[in-house]
């Protein structure tokens, strides 16, 4: 039993007819995710060349098809106004892709999504997948082999290569998820680790992290009083220079803070085996399952 | 995006924040006129550049007479300033703001910023103005109070009064701060700020107010919206390479290595620069061609890593997601081909497509070192620049 999406799962794409809307909503179908539906503005009515229905806005969309989660995939200057229109439609489970969005604009989301009984995954992250089940996102598919290691990730292709390494090994995944790179986003590590140590299916947990924030201290403090399970960790950035953002709008580390040796130390001392190389992603996981 | 201390006077000024009256010249001979319209005898003359501790590094000059305003300011027009925040290269001042002087009685600070975990933004008052704030929050942590304010820019009153007290101010000093905090609130959200200082506000010695020192960073997803903030961009205070990279939508940070990094993803990037310490070199750049790159990117991005002439080796680590290895393996092929590179260039691809991204990279005939996994990848790229020295 993975977490939080499986086989069973319905998506629609918000942002559906855009290019890069499109292909994703594609790949997903092809690998088997059942995507029931889109929205864009203006385009309702029509059917993409899948056959997937496209609707006006996300209310009419619900009604129509019912579904579990939306993947967002709108420019930046609108992705607020289409987390919210989901929210407001009542979608369990919204994935936002999109990068870039301005802070305050997530600020008034985070209050929103606060007080909802909806989930916001991301924004500014890959998504999330079961593998063989469900791919809600941007990641190669293929890459993923069902499997019993739970992955999240503040990366995108960070992720893929954690992926990579516990797919070659022969560990698998029960499921993936992309929180985001964002400093502001819907679900954090604890949020995550909490589902995986409930699921029986998960046996242990791969945490990827990264410089700025107290994210990764905070998942550790909760590992160390909560989680059964074996944790094994990379944070990245251990050679960043402090006060330069690396990509991520959350990857800073400003006024001796945020550093990747200080979430180390955290780490290691709630019992998490950490890789200092991140070619190693996968071995140490192994080595914390022994 | 930072913008210049005169900048964010100016806008401070729109939500009448009391600001010195101030001239901005970038001509020498533009001083004797400046000097004429703001009508002193007597002035501060500041470097305008986007770092801090301008203070320490000489950039800050008082002067007396008209004769000494000119001869500073003719002496800190062009001058190089090296502080902390702008590294051991220092930026060059092409602006010195000429402001009146003040009658300084007391120094505050005033800090606002964005809590991201709790999603509010945050005030930051302390009685402890006019030196860093890391300094008292580090040796004297009670003399910094912070407190939310609404994301619409509101504050209200019981927070007010709260600061009010917290500074110690007399109730008639309290009626202006609280305008002064209020506004500026209202200043730092309706222009999407991400960080705004006033360090110091002043009280004079008349018990007025004054904003002595403004720094202001705003939300560069948020320029969209902000275009006449967005024109205040200023390259000079950047490093080049940055410079071409932001102009292209890249995401490039310039390291002080030798080997030249090219990958996708954010996360990924910061791990290939861990990947080549842990093996014993040392990364030239941090360089995130960004999910959706083109061949063009690609192409540019070889250019940017190429023009750092302390680059010896070159890394390209891609894991292909929404950005397909063929697509990458094209890139790569076009730019070896168009810019010469005459250094060591190592590949290693993942990810979608990569069996085609592979065969092209083969039959392009270039002598590009193919890795099979990270570690063979770091391990060839350090020997690489380790015995090119």
């Amino acid at each position: 039993m993975p977490i939080l999406v499986n086989k069973n799962t319905k998506l629609i794409c918000q942002g559906i007819t855009g290019s890069a809307g499109s292909f994703h909503t594609e790949q997903c179908y092809e690998y088997g995710t059942k995507v029931v539906g889109g929205v864009t503005p203006g385009k309702g009515g029509r059917e993409t060349e899948l056959g997937i229905p496209i609707f006006n806005n996300v209310k009419e969309c619900v009604d129509a098809v019912k579904p579990d989660a939306t993947m967002i995939f709108v420019p930046p200057k609108f992705a607020k106004d289409a987390i919210i229109e989901a929210e407001e439609a009542g979608i369990p489970l919204i994935i936002c892709i999109t990068e870039g969005i301005p802070i305050f604009d997530m600020l008034k989301v985070k209050q929103i999504m606060n007080k909802s009984a909806s989930r916001l995954i991301g924004p500014n992250c890959p998504g999330i997948i079961t593998p063989g089940q469900c791919k809600i996102g941007i990641m190669p598919g293929y890459i993923h082999k069902p499997g019993k290691i739970g992955i999240v990730s503040r990366s995108g292709t960070l992720t893929y290569e954690a992926v990579w390494q516990t797919s070659k090994i022969g560990l698998g995944q029960t499921t993936c998820v992309g929180i985001g790179g964002d400093p502001t986003n819907g679900t954090n590590f604890i949020d995550v680790l909490k589902e995986f140590e409930k699921d029986p299916e998960t046996e242990g947990i791969l945490l990827i992290g990264e410089i700025g924030g107290t994210a990764e201290e905070e998942a550790a403090e909760w590992i160390k009083s909560h989680c059964k399970k074996p944790v094994a960790a990379f944070i990245a950035g251990q050679t960043a220079p402090s006060g330069k953002r690396m990509g991520h709008a959350g990857a800073i580390i400003s006024g001796g803070k945020g550093g990747a040796k200080d979430k180390i130390d955290a780490l290691q001392k709630a019992g998490v085996n950490v890789a200092l190389s991140p070619a190693d992603m996968g071995k140490i996981m192994q080595e914390a399952l022994k | 995006m930072n913008i210049h201390e005169y900048q964010a006077k100016h806008i401070l000024r729109e939500y009448g924040i009391p600001c010195q009256d101030f001239r901005v010249v970038s001509r020498a001979t533009d001083i004797e006129e400046a000097i004429d319209s703001l009508g002193v005898t007597e002035a501060v003359i500041k470097v305008q550049i986007h770092a801090g501790g301008r203070g320490k590094a000489g950039g800050v000059k008082i002067a007396k007479t008209r004769e000494a305003i000119i001869q500073k300011a003719n002496e800190l027009l062009g001058m190089k300033i090296v502080t902390k925040q702008t590294g051991p290269d220092g930026v060059i001042c092409h602006q010195v703001m000429i402001s009146e002087l003040a009658d300084i009685a007391k120094e505050y600070y005033v800090g606002l910023l964005v809590d991201r975990a709790h999603a509010k933004p945050l005030l930051m008052v302390s009685p402890e103005g006019g030196t860093e704030i890391e300094e008292v929050a580090e040796k004297t942590p009670h003399k910094i109070l912070k407190v939310h304010f609404g994301i619409d820019g509101s504050i209200d009153e019981e927070a007010l009064n709260k600061v009010c007290r917290f500074m110690d101010w007399t109730e008639k000093t309290g009626e202006a701060g609280k305008i002064f905090i209020k506004n500026l609130c209202k200043a730092f959200v309706e222009n999407d700020g991400e960080m705004l200082e006033i360090n110091p506000l002043i009280e004079d010695k008349e018990g007025v107010l004054w904003a002595l020192d403004a720094k202001f960073s705003v939300d560069d997803n948020a320029l969209f919206r902000r275009a006449e903030i967005k024109e205040m961009y200023d390259p000079s205070q950047s490093n080049a390479q940055e410079v071409i990279a932001h102009e292209m939508d890249l995401a490039y940070i310039a390291l002080d290595g030798n080997i030249g990094c090219m990958v996708n993803g954010a996360g990924l990037a910061m791990a290939t620069m861990d990947l080549i310490k842990y093996h014993g070199g040392a990364p030239a750049n941090f360089l995130d061609v960004g999910g959706g790159a083109n061949k063009e990117k690609v192409a540019k991005s070889f250019g940017i890593i190429l023009s750092d002439a302390n680059v010896k080796a070159i890394l390209v680590n891609i894991f292909g997601g929404i950005m397909r290895c063929d697509v990458i393996a094209e890139g790569i092929i076009d730019a070896a081909k168009e810019l010469q590179i005459k250094v060591p260039l190592i590949v290693r691809l993942e990810g979608t497509n990569v069996e085609k991204g592979k065969e092209l990279l083969k039959k392009s005939q270039l002598s590009i070192i193919a890795a099979d996994d990270l570690t063979d990848a770091a391990k060839k790229v350090v020997a690489h620049a380790n015995s090119s020295k």
